[in-house]
């Protein structure tokens, strides 16, 4: 009876402890494949250490919310990981708080607070970081529910655990267009919601920047949480397009904490192979206008459509 | 009919090739290169022979094996061959002013393809065929039928409105593989000639264009109104 | 004498103009070869008519039928074909491209031999080839002149009119699939097979496919709002071009609506169809209304009167019943021949005045006393005033139309012809009778030779005549041929 909640923890705490090593190995990868040396796979870790021993600078216009917004992101991203397969392929306690609609909803809320926090600054680039989030958002967010009524659609139920079953059970609907197209569309969502279109760089502070302008106002302890909350965003897109859609295998059957270990060390094959693509994609892709970020959210659009349509008659 | 008794695994691989080629629809609606048209069209043209195949197998209708041989080579070489010629000759490479954007015409092409959809739906219910692989074949030949319809109003460059016109085509035959497979063979070889009339016809007009008309873009001829 | 043979001199002889003209390569012989051809055509198909009366009978391997309805529209094709080879050899001249006038020729007896092809077309795949054929040799005759403004249209012409006739090819596969749910997977879709088989096909997929038949079909007749490309096309090309255009092209379209409309009446889907059909036809007259009245070019202003006069045939053939049949078929041929008699006076009139614009043209019966007072004569009878045929098809239609189930058609005809009577008579009145500030004298210059004026002045003569004499008097012959035909179209079904 214990072990599913001890289960339960150690997904969170995976989620928790893993998600800046994902992003480390990334930003990593992304320099080595420019011929760059780059910096450590653990150098989430020490940014993290050092930024939580500094000094906090708040701006004098700050109210509550820029206190909050780092806190609410942060327990958002804490609390999706107990609703989605991480380590094992059923169901934990308390997973069925929520379905998929319910893990965006709290993803959507944190980023929703991030937002206010970087408008609530008071700062210029707060402002723009946050316009373009939300506008970002707004054309993103029609066709996350488009993915997600695909692929209830495919599976009949809202659950990730269902989906996961269904696909990993039927190579028949796995190898269908619906499912393909369904990878492909939420495969564009995760490079717009993981901050990695080819509109603007995402490791630098620049005037196209997206992400870094809603949180250039923050500093020391808040900025090392929503930093942590951004890398743990990250890697649970990543496990829900992994665990979910595009990998459904590996994970733990049992929940033996040998099945457990072996599924972290699954986790992190699959995300070597995506992040490798992610990276390869972000590399040969140029640089566009940023006005042309209606582009790739478009085709996302319609594979969704083509996804749904497929689905109807297979 | 041919449509309703598959073997699983040919349906899923009927279904992926009709819907790939409607993706590559959406690859020429949402590119401004002309290149990756051509490119896009090419492929469809290949997936549409393999299809052919596919049919002449699953459905023993032997013929369409020359059909499918004649389509890759027509539609998937000579066409396209046809075609880079033209670009070259007009020193054209992409589409300078579209009337939509392509993102908001992926989009729009999006609700074209949900509207066909919904008739083929609705004619497949009348039939008892719901969910089958014939209505994905209607499906498909209305969408790249109204797609193609979409590039002709949007594009400007000649190419391009060839190219839609070829999207059309395109569309029909597809669906016409998987709806009439048994129809005769000489329409079939008579409607793949009349194509490579047509783009003939369209190249000579094209020539005449940048002579008489010294302009390449559709949106240059405004002359003849009311 | 077998209709086989009949037909193949009918086809023959436009194809050995082709490859004669192509071949010599001389004008002066280019002319005169395509003018045989064409009274080789003209004399043959005259010959068929009787033979088709006799029923359909089908061709080389089931690929050809002779019945009445396609042996009407040949008649018409013929006759405009002959009008237009004579014509041609006076306008052709006046425009100085003698080093590409055989090619003229060439296409121009091509163009003959593809309008021949489709109305005896049975396979209706090979039908959809043949009217597709016909626009890929027109396109190339209405760019004749290569200026910018033909090229223009010329490319119109071909994208809209492919693209809108691709519907017409989606249809027919939509008929074949309803067709082998029945028959099986193989069979030839003729004429016949898909009337025999029509009461046993699914409503629906008959409803959607007679729509986009329609639209596609229609698209090629130059029904509003798919008419785009007709007063391009029929402004831009030679006049002997848009004769043939206005008068034979469209009704060789025509033809295939007609059958559709057959079939869909086998299916028995009520009035819908029917009612689809008539209000194509009243928007067609509707639209046309309004270009006519304010139109400035004289050669647009006749292609909108060839939209008109298609949307009235198209109500004709709505209505249906032997009366609208008669009226609908009767009005083709007189509308072939009364649009061929206006578009070799707005040649002459373009000639004469060097402009196609209205408001150049004035005092026309100073500057030609002859062609001016036909032309002014074929102006009062294209907007179906009393002593000429397109009156009583006209009011044939009419009549038929108020004993049908889309009597509400009938007046809005009624008053859109009324409109277009009066817009259309205006600009002749400004033509003929305005008062200009600038003197006639001034413009009227570069007077033709008297053998040009003669081959420019004879076809109108010879369209004329028979329009005058169709008007005055209704052979019975033809209520009877009518009557056979519409009984064809009806009976069959029923």
């Amino acid at each position: 009876m214990t072990r599913p909640i001890f289960l339960q923890i150690a997904q969170v705490c995976a989620v928790l402890a893993i998600a800046p090593l994902l992003q480390g190995i990334i930003l990593q990868w992304e320099e080595r494949v420019q011929r760059a040396q780059g910096p450590g796979i653990f150098q989430p870790y020490r940014d993290l250490w050092k930024l939580f021993h500094k000094q906090l600078v708040v701006p004098e216009t700050a109210s509550f919310i820029y206190w909050a917004a780092p806190i609410v992101a942060f327990t958002c991203m804490l609390t999706v990981p107990i609703l989605i397969p991480v380590l094992t392929n059923f169901p934990l306690p308390l997973s069925d708080m929520g379905d998929i609609l319910g893990g965006g909803l709290i993803l959507t809320l944190g980023s929703f607070f991030i937002t206010l926090g970087g408008l609530d600054s008071g700062s210029a680039y707060g402002g723009i970081g946050a316009a373009r989030s939300v506008m970002l958002g707004i054309l993103a967010e029609p066709t996350l529910i488009l993915v997600f009524v695909g692929i209830t659609l495919l599976a009949k139920s809202m659950l990730p655990f269902v989906v996961n079953h269904l696909l990993a059970g039927q190579s028949a609907v796995y190898w269908g267009p619906a499912h393909l197209f369904l990878v492909g569309a939420f495969f564009i969502l995760l490079l717009v919601e993981t901050d990695r279109l080819p509109i603007h760089s995402s490791t630098h502070i620049e005037v196209y920047m997206i992400e870094e302008g809603r949180i250039l106002e923050y500093s020391g302890p808040l900025l090392a949480l929503l930093r942590w909350a951004s890398a743990m965003k990250q890697f649970i897109l990543y496990t829900i397009f992994c665990n979910v859609l595009l990998l459904p295998w590996g994970l733990s059957l049992q929940g033996t904490a040998l099945g457990a270990l072996g599924a972290a060390g699954g986790l992190f094959l699959k995300f070597s192979v995506v992040g490798a693509v992610v990276v390869a994609v972000e590399t040969a892709q140029s640089r566009l206008r940023y006005y042309r970020y209606q582009e790739p959210l478009a085709a996302s659009f319609v594979l969704a459509i083509l996804a749904i349509v497929a689905n109807q008659l297979r | 009919m041919f449509a309703a008794h598959l073997p699983p695994l040919a349906r899923s691989l009927f279904s992926l090739l009709t819907i790939t080629s409607l993706l590559l629809a959406f690859v020429m609606l949402g590119s401004r290169w002309l290149n990756a048209y051509l490119g896009a069209f090419a492929l469809q043209s290949w997936l549409i022979a393999v299809l052919s195949a596919a049919v002449a197998y699953y459905g023993g209708y032997p013929e369409l094996y020359g059909i499918a041989v004649l389509t890759a080579l027509f539609r998937g070489l000579l066409l396209p061959y046809l075609l880079l010629r033209i670009t070259r000759r007009l020193k054209v490479d992409r589409e300078l002013h579209e009337r939509l954007a392509p993102s908001s015409s992926l989009v729009v092409g999006g609700l074209l393809v949900v509207f066909a959809f919904v008739v083929s739906a609705h004619l497949g219910a009348t039939l008892g065929l719901t969910g089958t692989i014939a209505v994905l074949a209607l499906t498909t030949m209305l969408s790249m039928k109204l797609i193609g319809f979409l590039m002709l109003m949007v594009r400007s460059e000649v190419v391009s409105q060839i190219l839609g016109l070829l999207v059309i085509e395109n569309g029909i035959f597809l669906g016409s593989q998987i709806l009439v497979p048994g129809m005769p063979l000489l329409i079939e070889l008579v409607i793949l000639f009349d194509l490579l009339v047509v783009v003939a016809c369209l190249g000579v007009l094209v020539r005449y264009l940048t002579v008489h008309a010294g302009t390449t873009s559709t949106r240059d001829l405004t002359r003849l109104v009311g | 004498m077998s209709p086989a043979i009949v037909v193949a001199v009918a086809l023959l002889s436009p194809l050995a103009g082709a490859v004669g003209c192509q071949l010599i390569r001389s004008p002066r012989v280019a002319e005169y070869l395509n003018l045989a051809a064409s009274v080789i055509v003209f004399v043959a198909i005259l010959r068929l008519l009787p033979i088709a009366l006799h029923g359909p009978y089908t061709l080389l391997h089931g690929y050809l039928i002779v019945d009445p309805l396609g042996a009407w529209v040949l008649l018409s094709v013929a006759a405009v074909y002959l009008l237009a080879s004579l014509y041609s050899i006076g306008y052709m001249r006046t425009l100085h491209t003698p080093a590409r006038l055989h090619r003229f020729y060439a296409l121009f007896a091509g163009f003959a031999l593809t309008m021949l092809l489709g109305p005896l077309m049975n396979n209706i795949g090979v039908y959809w080839i043949a009217i597709e054929l016909t626009t890929l040799v027109s396109t190339f005759l209405v760019g004749f002149e290569k200026t910018r403004e033909s090229i223009e249209a010329a490319w119109k012409y071909i994208v809209v009119v492919s693209a809108g006739i691709s519907l017409a090819l989606l249809g027919i596969i939509l008929y074949y699939w309803g067709g082998s749910l029945i028959l099986g997977p193989t069979y030839a879709l003729t004429w016949g097979t898909l009337r025999s088989v029509a009461p046993h096909l699914n409503p629906t997929i008959a409803l959607t496919a007679f729509l986009l038949v329609f639209i596609g079909f229609g698209t090629k007749v130059g029904l509003a709002p798919m008419h785009t490309w007709l007063p391009d096309a029929h402004s831009e090309g030679p006049a002997p071009v848009s004769a043939m255009l206005s008068g034979a092209l469209l009704n060789t379209a025509m033809i295939g609506i007609v059958r559709f409309i057959q079939v869909i009446d086998a299916v028995r889907l009520g009035a819908l169809p029917q009612t689809v059909v008539v209000a194509i036809g009243a928007l067609s007259l509707a639209i046309a209304a309004l270009f006519i009245t304010r139109q400035t070019d004289i050669k647009r202003l006749m292609a909108y009167s060839s939209v008109e006069h298609m949307g009235v045939m198209t109500l004709g053939f709505g209505f249906g019943g032997p009366l609208g049949v008669a009226g609908a078929l009767y009005h083709m041929l007189n509308h072939s021949l009364n649009k061929s008699l206006m578009f070799f006076g707005s040649g002459n009139a373009m000639h004469a005045f060097r402009s196609k614009r209205l408001g150049r043209i004035h005092h026309v019966l100073s500057v030609m006393p002859i062609a001016g007072v036909l032309w002014l004569a074929g102006a009062v009878a294209i907007t179906g005033a009393p002593p000429f045929g397109l009156f009583l098809s006209e009011f044939t239609i009419l009549r038929a139309g108020l004993a049908g189930a889309n009597a509400w058609a009938v007046f809005v005809m009624l008053a859109l012809l009324v409109v277009i009577f009066i817009g259309f008579l205006n600009h002749f009145r400004a033509m003929y009778f305005g008062e200009n500030p600038q003197v006639a004298a001034a413009t009227s210059c570069g007077q033709p030779d008297a053998a040009d004026r003669f081959w420019r002045v004879l076809p109108m003569w010879l369209a004329l005549i028979p329009l005058l004499a169709m008007g005055l008097w209704w052979p019975s012959t033809l209520s009877h041929y009518f009557a056979v035909i519409a009984t064809q179209l009806s009976g069959d079904a029923r």
